[in-house]
């Protein structure tokens, strides 16, 4: 069986699952809604069930085949979401619908949904929709890259020795990262729980906290909430950001690593950078700008404040900010520390061989040297990445938004972050958002979310048919061409 | 840092210049006054001849860059050289040009007006001295009037130095430097290497310099005659701008002062050439046949430029309105204009046709894209270059092919010629090291006071030698408006950076930092000592 419908009918279960507790929730509130959300999840993880025992992935998949999955596994997931939200109404159109369930799962802080009219079943769904692609897109980044392929050599892997103890096979790996996954979200919702949020509230903050998917059920963000949660949430993020390796060592109680992590430190570095930079510009807070320092380097997306307002130069490093990301092992999304970390040794080793053409210069992370041949792969995807930005900026600026809105969304949507400058606003809010514009941000939330390779794949298919095709049609019309000429060659023979 | 590749040495055996210092980087700077200077004489002579008022101002300036230009040559005498020497070299004969360039500005007043201090005059000379070094277009000059016509072909001439570089001028005129001639030229072209057009570098040098005076010569005559043979001043001096992709006009409205197609014909056809290799032109001199449409880059080129004026057409045509025959006319001028980072405008005015931050964002971007990949290598543009672009775009695809075939051994090629893994690894660096510029240009301008739209159209410009930006430093305004005094000195830094394409000014900043570091280490171990010292001869003496 294929490792796309194996990883799906997995998804699927997960999915089946928060559905159906999302549809249970909300009974006594709107029992339509509740009744659908429950009957659709409830359908989805028994097929996923059955399909499960039926289903064994393939013990060594192709690299091709496995980032072609990832793509069809994102794909399934928001047509999945947009069918829930057209069906039950939640959202009045199914553009709209494709956009939130797209918003959701991509872990993007952006929504149509006013929390205040929709109901708890939908509220909950959308929270645990974004909960879902945040577990996922941690499955993908800590077993699927590093163990399922089996190449330390993959652009997705970068978690090095430290994430063997983690991971011993995909097994064991993807049950130890749902284990932990879910005791973030549990410890985080206790923790709301207590700075005074009800049940719900909590729930839905602390699903929008752990996946970095920033949703809250409110319009204006986290501004409303009071200083504890707001503290609750800035801790939440920073782990959440800060990758499921190091809460794996919080939970063991090892420090050393914590300690030797290149990328720990560079993320802690770059956010007190950005959090002083930020603060010391006129009207910015240091507790504000700490909270949106984190919450854009994690990319989850919550504000307590409308930020567009703090000056040019404040939006720059968070901007910048944003486009770095979270670390290696999240589920928030950006180019990631690390491979900010590699990309930039690579650049001072360029800046050396200036000096010294013939000079080996060796760029290592974590008592590892890489290789050459990964450096120049990590330099394709930063040129990818650029690429995607550069297309959806294009793409927005197209259908309408204006020039500063285009580059700050479409960073913002790759990024998986959300909120932006202009047109969308710093609490994500796509109300003012034209259809086409809101449509355009769908390919780049998803291609943001499935970190590049997998579209590079999906390119790549889509180039191998092309060529495949093209030798197809030359071949036939070489033969015919033969066909053609044969009588009038073995004329003069025979003659 | 690595340690340092000897690339050069010394004339062997007793050298006649034996009293003099040994210093290359003194010895080039000198040539490099010199030239200006003797430009600056030119200027001042025709300031003399027509309007008179700035002739002071620029004959004294000729006299003092003369001189120190005179005593650097004279007393200096190249010696042995090493890779960061010429890194060195490059940079600072740079920086040093561009702030003496700026001496006529500063002493003619140009920028005086009122309630513009003096430091702000020295400012605005400066950036205006950098832009035209560098090839730029950017201007804080306002009023086009004044200043008399000398000290504009003097502006204008600034470009025409700096668009072939004045370290190559320097290694043309040194028939005798032995001392890594071809890493200076290589260290200053645009590109990923330089062409060898002779066995001699200093041959090779003079052979590009050729080029360069036989185009500007063609450029002028044709700009002449389209205008209809109205005024050679003009002529001759958007010829300068044309050779060096630079993007001063001696008119306000630049291009648009003529609204005149045939004008903007002949600047689009010129600008393109100047975007071409200088070797592509030299083979056509010395060979006499066309070779343009062999090579792969130039053919890129031309399509990138013909995708993005149809782009940029169908965008303005449909969204802001204008008849076709207008969107064709303004697009295929500013594409091109942005495309061989000329930044010359045929806009008439705020709000017309060639007036492209009026236009949509879409189309903004992708003139925003042009500024960022810029001509090809060899020639006098700025930019990332076609070349770099598509090998990343190359490296880009072999990501694809890598993600499904990871072991497959995929060379990356151009035409028929694989490209060596050194040049994919260095162009990638490039790409990042020009991205984080960006950034950090960004974050700086925008700290001291920029509007973001406009900062961000500013830097990439400035990064890539463009001119005219978007937002309020668009075609029909000028920086002094959109940008503080200091945001508008690191402009002014982006600009000489992006000239000499990052590495040169990025390795002395680091060579100088690590000097500086190293020296105040020295210093901080010999004050410890010599403190250990004293208090030692204390406890003696106490003892005693």
């Amino acid at each position: 069986m294929s490792w796309a419908f194996a990883s799906i009918v997995d998804a699927g279960l997960v999915l089946g699952v928060a559905t159906m507790v999302c549809g249970l929730a909300g009974i006594g509130d709107d029992n339509t809604d509740a009744v659908a959300f429950a009957c659709a999840g409830a359908v989805c993880a028994v097929i996923a069930a059955v399909a499960r025992r039926r289903v064994a992935p393939p013990d060594r998949p192709g690299t091709g085949r496995v980032f072609a999955g990832i793509g069809l596994l994102w794909t399934v997931l928001v047509l999945f979401g947009t069918v829930l939200y057209a069906a039950t109404g939640s959202v009045a159109r199914l553009d709209d619908a494709l956009v939130e369930s797209a918003a959701g799962f991509t872990t993007t802080s952006l929504t149509l949904l006013d929390a205040a009219e929709a109901s708890r079943s939908v509220v909950l769904f959308r929270a645990a929709s974004s909960w879902v692609g945040g577990l996922i897109a941690v499955w993908i980044g800590v077993v699927t890259l590093p163990v399922v392929l089996r190449s330390t050599a993959l652009i997705g892997y970068t978690t090095g020795r430290r994430g063997l103890d983690l991971v011993p096979s995909a097994a064991t790996g993807r049950r130890r990262v749902l284990v932990l996954y879910s005791g973030f979200t549990a410890a985080c919702a206790v923790a709301y729980l207590l700075t005074g949020l009800g049940v719900t509230e909590a729930l839905v903050v602390g699903l929008g906290t752990v996946s970095t998917g920033g949703f809250t059920g409110r319009a204006d963000s986290l501004a409303g909430y009071g200083a504890a949660t707001q503290a609750v949430a800035g801790v939440g993020m920073f782990l959440a950001g800060a990758g499921i390796f190091v809460i794996w060592w919080i939970a063991r109680g090892r420090l050393r690593p914590l300690w030797r992590s290149q990328e720990l430190r560079a993320f802690v570095v770059l956010l007190a950078a950005a959090t002083v930079a930020m603060a010391l510009h006129r009207g910015v807070g240091w507790g504000e700008a700490a909270f949106m320092a984190v919450s854009a380097m994690s990319t989850t997306g919550f504000a307590v404040v409308d930020w567009t307002g703090w000056g040019t130069a404040t939006t720059v490093i968070l901007l910048v900010a944003a486009g770095i990301g979270s670390m290696m092992g999240s589920a928030g999304g950006g180019m990631r520390v690390m491979r900010a970390q590699l990309l930039m040794g690579s650049a001072g080793g360029e800046l050396r061989r200036q000096l010294d053409p013939y000079a080996v210069v060796l760029v290592r992370r974590d008592q590892e040297t890489l290789s050459q041949r990964t450096l120049d792969r990590l330099g394709g995807h930063q040129v990818a990445y650029v690429v995607l930005v550069g297309l959806g900026a294009m793409l927005l600026g197209v259908s309408g938004v204006s020039l500063l809105g285009s580059v700050w969304g479409s960073v913002s949507a790759v990024t998986t972050f959300g909120p932006a400058v202009g047109e969308i606003g710093a609490f994500g809010l796509l109300e003012g958002v034209d259809r086409a514009e809101r449509l355009a941000l769908v390919p780049l939330m998803l291609g943001g979310r499935m970190s590049v390779p997998p579209v590079l794949a999906g390119v790549g298919l889509v180039l191998n048919t092309y060529r495949t095709m093209q030798r197809r049609i030359r071949f036939s019309l070489r033969q015919m061409s033969r066909r053609r000429d044969t009588p009038g060659q073995s004329g003069p023979e025979d003659g | 840092m690595a340690s340092d590749t000897v690339v050069g040495a010394a004339p062997a055996g007793p050298s006649p210049l034996r009293n003099r210092f040994d210093s290359t980087t003194m010895h080039i700077l000198g040539i490099a006054l010199a030239a200006v200077s003797l430009g600056m004489l030119c200027c001042t002579l025709l300031e003399a001849v027509t309007s008179r008022r700035d002739t002071m101002a620029l004959g004294t300036s000729a006299l003092l860059a003369g001189t120190a230009g005179g005593l650097m040559w004279y007393a200096t005498v190249p010696g042995v050289i090493r890779m960061r020497q010429v890194f060195a070299t490059v940079s600072w004969t740079w920086i040093l040009t561009t702030v003496v360039g700026a001496v006529p500005f500063v002493l003619a007043g140009t920028f005086a007006a009122p309630g513009v201090g003096f430091v702000e005059q020295v400012v605005n000379s400066v950036f205006e001295s950098a832009s035209g070094f560098s090839a730029s277009g950017s201007t804080v000059l306002s009023d086009f009037e004044s200043p008399g016509r000398g000290l504009m072909m003097y502006r204008q001439l600034t470009h025409w130095y700096g668009g072939m570089g004045v370290v190559v001028l320097a290694v043309a005129v040194l028939p005798f430097l032995g001392v890594g001639g071809l890493e200076l030229i290589t260290a200053e072209l645009p590109g990923t290497s330089s062409d060898r057009l002779a066995p001699r570098v200093s041959e090779t040098a003079r052979r590009l310099w050729l080029v360069y005076i036989g185009f500007t010569a063609c450029a002028a005559m044709s700009f002449y005659a389209a205008d209809g043979f109205s005024s050679l001043y003009d002529a001759v001096a958007h010829a300068f701008t044309f050779a060096a992709t630079g993007g001063f006009s001696v008119h306000a409205d630049s291009i648009g002062h003529y609204d005149s197609v045939a004008v903007e014909t002949v600047a689009i056809v010129f600008m393109i050439l100047g975007g071409t290799s200088f070797s592509l032109h030299w083979r056509l001199v010395a060979t006499r046949t066309l070779g343009y449409h062999r090579n792969s880059e130039f053919r890129t080129y031309l399509a990138m430029l013909g995708a993005c004026s149809a782009a940029i057409v169908l965008i303005i045509w449909l969204e802001n309105g204008l008849p076709l025959g207008s969107s064709i006319r303004a697009a295929v001028f500013t594409v091109v204009s942005l495309g061989t980072s000329t930044g010359l405008s045929n806009a008439t005015g705020p709000g017309s046709p060639g007036d492209y931050v009026a236009w949509v964002a879409g189309a903004q971007l992708v003139l925003l894209f042009l500024m960022v990949v810029g001509g090809c290598t060899g020639s006098t543009s700025g930019g990332i270059k076609v070349m770099r672009m598509r090998v990343l775009g190359l490296t880009m695809l072999r990501s694809v092919q890598h993600a499904q075939t990871p072991r497959a051994v995929i060379p990356i090629r151009l035409g028929a010629d694989s490209v060596r893994e050194t040049v994919v690894s260095r162009a990638t660096g490039f790409f990042l090291l020009h991205f984080v510029l960006v950034m950090a240009g960004l974050l700086a301008v925008t700290s001291l006071g920029g509007e973001l739209e406009t900062s961000l159209g500013a830097v990439v410009s400035a990064l890539g030698n463009m001119g005219p930006a978007l937002g309020e430093a668009g075609p029909t305004s000028d920086y002094a408006v959109a940008f503080t005094q200091p945001a508008r000195l690191v402009l002014a830094l982006l600009m000489v950076i992006g000239r000499l394409e990052i590495f040169p000014i990025l390795l002395t900043g680091v060579g100088l930092v690590t000097t500086a570091y190293r020296g105040t280490v020295r210093q901080g171990r010999r004050t410890v000592r010599w403190t250990a010292r004293r208090l030692e001869d204390l406890a003696e003496r106490e003892r005693e």
